[in-house]
């Protein structure tokens, strides 16, 4: 279990997706059971692996690298997953989530080989002590985990109210939701994530005005939290159409979702594989060392 | 063990003959009288449905038992139908035949809607009633229970039973369930009071649709429906009106010139606003002009080819799934007349096993009265070596007897040792 590398759970979590799309040629309660089991195999593993930078970096997932912090937004959308269809398959009810959500932990974890595994800065060190480098993690993670359910829901939605449009029925291995049920986890979903995301981001406004080392203080010339205002705006922005809107169709709920959510995962994302870290300018500054696992496993001095 | 059918169904009979043999509830107490009267060593089920008209006999005496004749006689004196209507289209099965049937008609593979899953509820309430007249015995418990098992191992490993295949069926279940979450909120409209507007309201009750109106031009024929469904009754000429503010619209007049055109449905969704509508359009011809549904994204228009297309797609998926359910059946039918086989022999293995006890302990203790010197040790002993001999003697005779069984109750082979070791004595 040392050995735990994120190819590990991220070939579990593609062949439970190829399972998943093996189910739109026939429905099968072996494959579903196969499928299950390797969502679950992928998810034990994916611990594991958190764990174990947690024990090398002696700081928690959220805090320590960007590389880690996807994995943990991964990790929580993965617990959703497995907990939606476990209740279906003991309810009998079978949807096809993970055609839709399986995507979006692929894209994550696969994002991660291309993100620092160096620990932010000293900041996280620091702040973490206080909790608030924690809230302001938390916050942005369970935000962007809103953001990426309303995603998936606003697709499954698009493709459902299409499905219902053009008559067709629906293939035995694509059930969905009601779009009742879609359009109302949208409007959820994107109420959430506002909600996390701006708390978030007023955390983090106030860690920023925190004092701290000149060097390892995020402040607005970070490009990285540029973007990230401008983001949280544009997003505010889709966020007051969908209140101020009377009667929003639920199409177009679904296409506020997709846009609003799809385009902070983007960008986000982005900026991060760009920068190489949440907090692009302050990131290797003043950072510690990451200890080996011999290492860690010692006392520390 | 003999086992036999006599029966009639959709694929061998018309309605108008069925309906003749058919055996009402209150007709089944005098039928299974005349029937314990007339063949008091029978075990007897009659399965009347819509569909089929079944009378299953289990006897464990293989000789005598009633013929083809004499239940097709039983038919003609209980209905008083002339015997020469029907004899030809009452057909007969025998043996493995009937279990094979009986698991076919429980796992709904011989209904006239494959897959369809009342067949199950009705083939146990008429064991049930075969119970509460003591007409049933311990053959046809066993085979019965193990039809139920059968009809559920067949629904859980195949596909037979999914997806629906009745426009109504498809319409709420496949369609409504698919926009909306429920429907006890929301408000039904059905124009029209015919057969499918009757069906399809069925179906929404069952989902848990409470507030109905009822629109048709015949108002006496609405207050009907309305009243059979708990509905409401909505004058016609304010159709509009109704058509706004319903939520779900089953409408199965079949006007000609249709009923609802695009500029009056535009002017009913800018009454009614985007709210998700559903309309069931199941006239013939259609009620409401196609690019009705075009209108808006929340207005779903279903034509009665549209719901059709979708039964036929479900159909043929259920058909796929036919030879994986007769290979099931195929195997728990072998399984079922090798059980029933093997316990037809049960009771001579028993008498031969037990009769050559009695020898062996009357010899053994023969033998120790003789050598009172004999150590308890070399006693045990003897008794396992002449223990192994009777086992070793037995093995033949008795695997030849299970070989038998195999393929059928082994009368002759039975008869034999009967004969050979005066098991009857």
């Amino acid at each position: 279990m040392a050995h735990v590398s994120v190819f590990c759970f991220l070939a579990s979590y593609i062949v439970a997706f190829g399972l998943e799309l093996s189910r739109l040629l026939g429905r099968s309660r072996i494959s579903r059971l196969v499928m299950v089991g390797f969502g679950l195999a992928g998810f034990v593993a994916h611990t594991w692996y958190l764990f174990n930078r947690n024990q090398q970096t002696h700081l928690p997932p959220l805090l320590s690298s960007t590389h880690d912090w996807m994995l943990v937004l991964a990790w929580v959308l993965v617990l959703f997953y497995l907990f939606l269809t476990l209740f279906q398959t003991f309810s009998k009810q079978e949807l096809a989530v993970g055609v839709f959500a399986l995507p979006v932990v692929l894209l994550l974890v696969a994002s991660t080989y291309f993100l620092s595994q160096e620990p932010i800065t000293d900041l996280a060190a620091e702040k973490a002590r206080h909790g608030w480098g924690m809230f302001h993690a938390s916050l942005l993670v369970f935000g962007m985990t809103a953001g990426a359910a309303g995603l998936v829901s606003g697709v499954m939605y698009l493709v459902q109210h299409r499905r219902l449009k053009t008559r067709h029925a629906e293939p035995t291995g694509l059930k969905m939701p009601s779009l009742a049920r879609l359009a109302q986890t949208n409007r959820w979903s994107m109420i959430v994530t506002y909600f996390l995301l701006t708390l978030g981001f007023a955390s983090g406004a106030y860690l920023g005005l925190q004092p701290a080392d000149g060097e390892s203080k995020v402040g607005l010339s970070d490009p990285a939290v540029m973007i990230s205002i401008v983001v949280w705006l544009l997003f505010g922005g889709l966020f007051a159409r969908l209140v101020s809107s009377r009667t929003p169709s639920g199409r177009q709920v679904a296409w506020l979702t997709i846009g609003g959510c799809g385009f902070l995962l983007v960008t986000l994302l982005g900026l991060q594989v760009v920068t190489g870290s949440i907090h692009g300018a302050a990131a290797g500054s003043a950072a510690p060392r990451v200890s080996t696992p011999a290492e860690s496993a010692g006392v520390r001095s | 063990m003999n086992l036999q059918v006599v029966y009639c169904n959709h694929l061998t009979t018309d309605l108008a003959l069925r309906e003749r043999l058919a055996f009402s509830p209150q007709q089944l107490p005098d039928a299974y009288a005349a029937l314990r009267a007339a063949f008091p060593r029978s075990e007897w089920v009659v399965l009347s449905t819509c569909n089929r008209v079944e009378v299953y006999r289990a006897q464990v005496d293989p000789e005598p038992s009633p013929s083809h004749q004499d239940v097709a006689r039983f038919f003609a004196d209980f209905h008083r139908v002339p015997l020469t209507e029907f004899f030809d289209d009452l057909l007969e099965r025998t043996g493995p035949d009937v279990v094979r049937h009986l698991f076919q008609v429980a796992s709904s593979l011989d209904s006239m809607v494959l897959g369809e899953p009342q067949i199950m509820a009705q083939v146990k309430d008429a064991y049930s009633l075969a119970q509460a007249h003591a007409a049933s015995g311990p053959l046809t418990n066993e085979l019965f229970q193990r039809a139920f098992n059968v009809a559920k191992r067949v629904r859980n490993e195949t596909a037979l039973a999914e997806g629906r295949v009745s426009i109504a069926s498809v319409a709420v279940g496949d369609v409504g369930r698919r926009i909306f979450e429920r429907f006890d909120d929301k408000t039904v409209l059905i124009i029209g009071a015919g057969e499918m507007a009757t069906e399809t309201l069925r179906y929404l009750k069952d989902d848990g649709a409470s507030d109905i109106l009822v629109c048709n031009r015949t108002l006496s024929r609405a207050v009907t429906l309305a009243g059979e469904w708990g509905g409401k009754v909505r004058p016609f000429d304010q159709l509009d009106r109704w058509l706004a503010e319903a939520d779900v619209i089953v409408s199965t007049t079949g006007a000609d010139p249709c009923l609802v055109s695009v500029e009056r449905f535009r002017a009913v969704r800018s009454q009614s606003g985007k709210k998700p509508l559903l309309i069931l359009d199941l006239g013939v011809p259609r009620d409401f002009a196609p690019a009705a549904g075009d209108l808006d994204d929340n207005v779903f228009l279903y034509s009665i080819d549209d719901l059709e297309a979708t039964c036929d797609t479900n159909r043929k998926l259920r058909s796929k799934e036919v030879d994986k359910a007769l290979v099931i059946i195929e195997q728990e039918t072998e399984k079922f007349m090798a059980g029933l086989y093997h316990r037809a022999t049960g009771p001579i293995v028993k008498r031969l096993r037990e009769q050559w006890r009695l020898v062996v302990d009357q010899e053994t203790a023969r033998l120790f009265s003789r050598l009172p010197h004999l150590e308890q040790a070399d006693r045990s002993e003897i008794e396992r070596s002449i223990e192994q001999m009777v086992n070793k003697l037995l093995h033949p005779p008795l695997e030849a007897l299970r070989d038998e069984a195999r393929e059928g109750t082994p009368h002759g082979l039975m008869d034999a040792l009967r004969r050979l070791f005066r098991l009857n004595d």
